[in-house]
Parts: C-alpha cells; sequence; structure tokens
C-alpha cells in the first residue's frame, strides 16, 4: 500500500519533468552543404495569390538545379484547408511557385525539397498577419 | 355535432395534459443504451478512451509536429471536441461531464488517497469558475492557444493536475461544481438541452426515506459503508431542478433502490421559463453568480467569435494609438472588460429599467436583472454553436491524416499516408448550419422573455417584452454580423 502511495506521485513527477523537457521546437530540417533561401512576395503579404521564390546553391555557390520543390501552406488554426503548389525551376537553382492564400491570419508556409539526389530538405516560414483585402 | 366542449372533452384533454407529462421519453429504458448507461461502471469505461486520447494529446502537443493543423492536441481540442462537445449538448444533455476523461483519473487516485477537507464554505458559488472561465477565453485569445500544440497540450496536463490537487484535498465534486470551467460552460449551456436526469415518479420518492440518491447507497449490515455513492453535487433528485450541476455521472441512478431515476426528455431551455428553488443550486433570480456565469457564457460567445474576424485588429490597433497602449494584454484586457462586464451591464441594466417603468414589474432593479440574464443562454449557445459548428463541420476530416500522420512518424503507418487534403465539409453545407444555430438560438431566447414577461407583467406582459427582445434581437445582429466577417485568425492580435 505504501509503495503504490509513493509511486503514484512519483509517476506524476517523471511525466511532468519528461514533459517540461519537451517543450522545445523542431528546429528547420536542413542538408549539409545547400544553401536555401526562401521568400514571399508581394510585401505585406495579403490575401490572394503570393508568389514563394526558392533558391538552392551548393557550399560553392554554384545553384542547385532539378530539385523537387512542393509548397505547403497552413493556417495556424487547425481544420483549416491547406494550400499545395509545385515549384517550378524559372532558372538555375531557382525556383518558384504561386500559392493563394485564401484567408487572413497566421500561416505557415513549408518547403518540401527533394534534391535530385534524392536527399530531403524541410523549411517553416512563419507569414504572421496575412492581411484581408 | 355539436360545438360546444362536453365533460368528456375536459377529461380527454386533461388525460392528454397527463400523458404528455408522465410519459417523456426515457434514454435509460431504451434497450442496451439504457443498460449500458445503467451499468455502474459505465462512466469508467466512457471515461477510459477519452482518457487515453487525452493522453495521446498531451504527448503528441508536447513532443510531435509544432504546426497546429498538423498535431492532435491543437486539431482535437480547438476543432473535434469543442464542436462534438456543443452538438451533444444541443441534441441530448451534458454527456461529456459523464464521460470526462478527468474523472477517471481522479476516481482513480481517490482508491488510495482519501480527501479530508470540506471546501471553504466562502468559495462555495460559481465566481472562481467564472473567473476562470473568462480567463480562459482571454488567454486564448492573448497567447493564440489554437495555434500553439504545446501550450495545448500543457493545458491538458494541468487540468489533470488541478483535478487531482482539489479532489486529492477537498470532499465531494469539487473540482466540477466549484472549480471547473468547462464544467461550468457545460452545466450553462445543458440548460437549453433536451434531455435531465430526473425522478420518474414524484410519489415513489415521497415515500422514500432512506434518500440514497443523496446520501448514497449503505451496506445493510453496516450503514458507515457506503456501497454506492449518492449525488457528489449535492443535487437531491426530488427537488432537483434542470441540468445545472449536473454532470450526467448517474451516481443517483444507480444507488436509487427504486429505479426511479430516469434520463427523460423535456421542452429544451424549459428550466429557463421558471424559477424554482433547485436543490444544491437555489434559486437562479437570487444567484448573482450564476447569473455572470450566464453572461459571460453569452458575451464570450460573442467576444470568442469577435477575435477570429477582421474589424477586431482594426478596433484594436486604433484603441491603441488613442490609449497610446502598446501591450497586448492591456488593450485584450480593455477588450474583455468592455464585452463581459460593461455591455452587459448596459444592455440589461437599461433593459430592466425600461421594464420597471412601463411594465411596472413589481421587482427591484438587479433582481429583474439576474432573472432576465438566464434568457440570454439560448443566445449565447447559439453563437457557440455556430463558432465551434463552423470549425467543427469545416475541419470535420482533418483528424484522419493528423492519426496518419501521428502512426507514420511512430514508425507504424498503418492508417497510410497522410492525406492532407482531406479536410470537412464544404462552405455552402456548413454555412446555413451557422444560421441555422443563431435562429435556433434567438427563438429560444425571445420564447424565455416571453414567457418571463407573461409572469412579471400580466397584461402589460408586450411592454414587459419589448425591452429585452430589443436586447435579444441586437445580439442576435451582432451574431450575424460576426458570422459575415472575413475570417482573420491571428496569433497576435496587435499584428498588422
Amino acid at each position: 500500500m505504501r509503495g503504490r502511495q509513493v509511486a503514484a506521485p512519483m509517476l506524476c513527477g517523471a511525466v511532468l519533468c519528461g514533459a517540461m523537457t519537451g517543450g522545445c521546437h523542431r528546429a528547420n530540417g536542413g542538408v549539409a552543404g545547400i544553401a536555401v533561401k526562401e521568400r514571399l512576395q508581394p510585401q505585406p503579404v495579403r490575401v490572394g495569390p503570393s508568389v514563394v521564390g526558392v533558391e538552392l546553391s551548393d557550399t560553392a555557390g554554384k545553384p542547385v538545379s532539378h530539385a523537387a520543390i512542393i509548397v505547403e501552406a497552413d493556417m495556424t488554426h487547425p481544420g483549416m484547408s491547406p494550400v499545395f503548389a509545385d515549384a517550378k525551376e524559372i532558372a538555375a537553382g531557382s525556383y518558384s511557385a504561386t500559392i493563394n492564400l485564401n484567408m487572413g491570419g497566421d500561416w505557415v508556409v513549408l518547403l518540401h525539397i527533394k534534391l535530385a539526389d534524392g536527399r530531403k530538405i524541410e523549411r517553416q516560414m512563419d507569414v504572421k498577419g496575412v492581411q484581408t483585402n | 355535432m355539436s360545438n360546444s366542449p362536453s365533460p368528456n372533452d375536459d377529461l380527454e384533454d386533461d388525460l392528454t395534459d397527463d400523458f404528455v407529462e408522465s410519459v417523456p421519453f426515457d434514454l435509460l429504458l431504451v434497450p442496451v443504451v439504457g443498460r449500458l448507461l445503467k451499468w455502474r461502471h459505465s462512466r469508467t469505461v466512457l471515461g477510459i478512451p477519452l482518457l487515453i486520447v487525452s493522453l495521446a494529446m498531451i504527448l503528441h502537443g508536447l513532443f510531435g509536429p509544432t504546426i497546429s493543423p498538423k498535431n492532435l492536441a491543437t486539431v482535437l481540442t480547438w476543432v473535434h471536441f469543442r464542436g462534438a462537445l456543443v452538438l451533444v449538448i444541443l441534441v441530448a444533455g451534458n454527456f461529456f461531464c459523464m464521460a470526462c476523461p478527468f474523472m477517471v483519473a481522479r476516481n482513480a487516485m481517490r482508491r488510495f488517497i482519501r480527501p479530508r477537507f470540506n471546501w471553504p464554505r466562502g468559495l462555495r458559488n460559481k465566481w472562481a469558475a467564472v473567473v476562470m472561465f473568462a480567463l480562459i477565453l482571454f488567454a486564448y485569445e492573448l497567447f493564440g492557444l489554437w495555434s500553439s500544440p504545446w501550450l495545448t497540450a500543457w493545458i491538458i496536463a494541468g487540468y489533470f493536475l488541478a483535478v487531482l490537487v482539489v479532489d486529492g484535498l477537498f470532499k465531494h465534486a469539487t473540482f466540477c461544481k466549484y472549480v471547473c470551467p468547462l464544467g461550468q460552460f457545460n452545466f450553462i449551456a445543458s440548460t437549453v438541452s433536451p434531455l435531465e436526469v430526473e425522478v420518474r415518479d414524484q410519489q415513489v420518492c415521497t415515500g422514500c426515506h432512506t434518500k440514497d440518491c443523496i446520501r448514497g447507497r449503505r451496506d445493510p449490515r453496516s450503514d458507515l459503508v457506503l456501497v454506492q455513492r449518492g449525488c457528489e453535487l449535492a443535487l437531491f433528485l426530488p427537488a432537483k431542478a434542470g441540468n445545472m450541476d449536473c454532470t450526467f455521472c448517474l451516481d443517483c441512478v444507480h444507488a436509487c433502490p427504486h429505479d426511479n431515476i430516469g434520463i427523460l426528455s423535456r421542452l429544451p431551455a424549459s428550466e429557463l421559463m421558471t424559477d424554482p428553488r433547485r436543490s444544491g443550486v437555489g434559486y437562479f433570480s437570487r444567484r448573482k453568480d450564476i447569473a455572470a456565469l450566464a453572461l459571460v457564457f453569452c458575451f464570450g460567445a460573442l467576444m470568442n467569435a469577435f477575435g477570429m474576424v477582421s474589424p477586431a485588429y482594426t478596433v484594436e490597433s486604433r484603441l491603441g494609438h488613442l490609449l497610446h497602449i502598446q501591450s497586448q494584454a492591456s488593450i485584450l484586457g480593455l477588450l474583455f472588460i468592455a464585452f463581459l462586464v460593461v455591455e452587459p451591464a448596459i444592455l440589461l441594466g437599461g433593459a430592466a429599467w425600461v421594464t420597471r417603468s412601463c411594465a411596472q414589474v413589481n421587482r427591484a432593479w438587479l433582481p429583474l436583472m439576474l432573472r432576465y440574464a438566464y434568457a440570454l443562454v439560448p443566445l449565447g449557445f447559439g453563437m457557440w454553436l455556430a463558432h465551434y459548428g463552423f470549425h467543427f463541420f469545416s475541419g470535420l476530416y482533418t483528424i484522419v491524416p493528423v492519426t496518419q500522420n501521428a502512426l507514420a512518424s511512430l514508425g507504424w503507418p498503418i492508417l497510410g499516408e497522410p492525406r492532407w487534403m482531406l479536410v470537412g465539409l464544404p462552405k455552402y453545407v456548413v454555412e446555413p448550419l451557422e444560421f441555422g444555430f443563431l435562429l435556433l438560438g434567438l427563438a429560444g431566447s425571445l420564447l424565455i422573455v416571453w414567457r418571463l414577461a407573461e409572469e412579471d407583467a400580466g397584461k402589460r406582459r408586450i411592454r414587459a417584452f419589448l425591452p429585452w427582445a430589443v436586447v435579444c434581437v441586437g445580439l442576435f445582429a451582432a451574431s450575424i454580423w460576426l458570422m459575415t466577417q472575413p475570417m482573420d485568425m491571428r496569433a497576435t492580435m496587435m499584428a498588422g
């Protein structure tokens, strides 16, 4: 009985300690040797079409071509429809996609990048306060 | 054929009335469902799946994706749980309190820890819970809780901790009755539910001497041994009126030796049309704390929806410039005071003053305000339904890809690749439902106001009805306006 009385608070404590240490946020996933530059235009971002530009380069600054990039935009409120678009390579190492941010508020834009050699990169852009027209 | 009423017609009317009054639908008499609910362990069995889901939400919220639409904690809490809760209250009753996962943890704890203290007398009211309810609404806007799986998980974990601490120290269902803000929301909302835990036959109770429904059933060999607890929320069933403070735990059903308690149908919101002395509650019209709860419930519904539309940010921005305030919390605090305190005081105070002046109602100003405050509950509930129903229906299927993703990230892709394009019902289905809920709320509130005005003012009932009807229609118009505004969901209110 005494063992049970001790075990319950200890279990609660262990769960809470574990939870407290787990509050870190996940960093953007990257691949060594590949630099990713992303931008969203126009600024400030308004409801409607926005252009996501992505530039990929290696350590020598050479553009990285033939990557497949999927752009995903989610509202920060759950339960809303996500928006997807495939980015096209418009110049060597330079990619562009148009996404339709269909609601005002905070958005998260995710870049799912798959390099030609199969390696994957994930990037996240926080887009605060998309304004209604 | 004569048209004049005959004694037989009167008798038939009486019989019809008796029939309508004496044979309501009783959920406990429905095959299978009734047996399941009457089973002594039904509450635990219903609560265990929700407990497991709650623990999964905490873990996923703390360790899973940080993006809100991809996390079980945020998707289930802010899309599915809230929506399902108000819909179940609308079509049935307070079944979410019945299946409360926190009570499973609390009951398990009480197998080892017996609480020793009584809740302090000065706190035996709803004031603390009302303040906490308002604070949750405030924190929801200030911290953008919907956008943070981590904070959402901590709220759930904190809730478990609070239940265990409060009910570990204090006897009876202290947490449910005096502390739980979610429970208070359910209590006040379920006053419009169509089902109520009620005695089937008052005469059986009149002849009952053991009062097991409140005292609990004792072992026949020893009166000190409790074999089934009675109502922990101090509701004595023969004198219970309405759903206030009833968690649908069914302890009374299990304790009653005469099988005289059912889950009976009734006219939704009918308990708000009268003001009887309610066991464990007292008179609604004398309970300022419960009236305050009703007002925070109603005006909080508007405030909560206001925080999700574009004009909210314009108002905040202008208020900030006008008052030279940069602090987001301060601006939001001012808005909350304006919406939850000043606005109700002006609207209800004004309506009460007009009612007293024009209809010569023989009630003091404050009791009159308190009495009619409850009439706004259906309107508020309509707004909660419209708002939460919108998120629930428009994001109905989002739980599928989020669960697929959660399992896949654990290395068990048994449900396949996440189908992120699964969202919910289209706008042309959801929008009419929203407006339907608002209309339903307005109809309910007007009906209650009319009944109260009839009772208060007799021949001058229209004069007593009109001021309150104006308040109701005004709030309804505000709700419609809110629902037609472009959505703008920001975790940072002052941005832009």
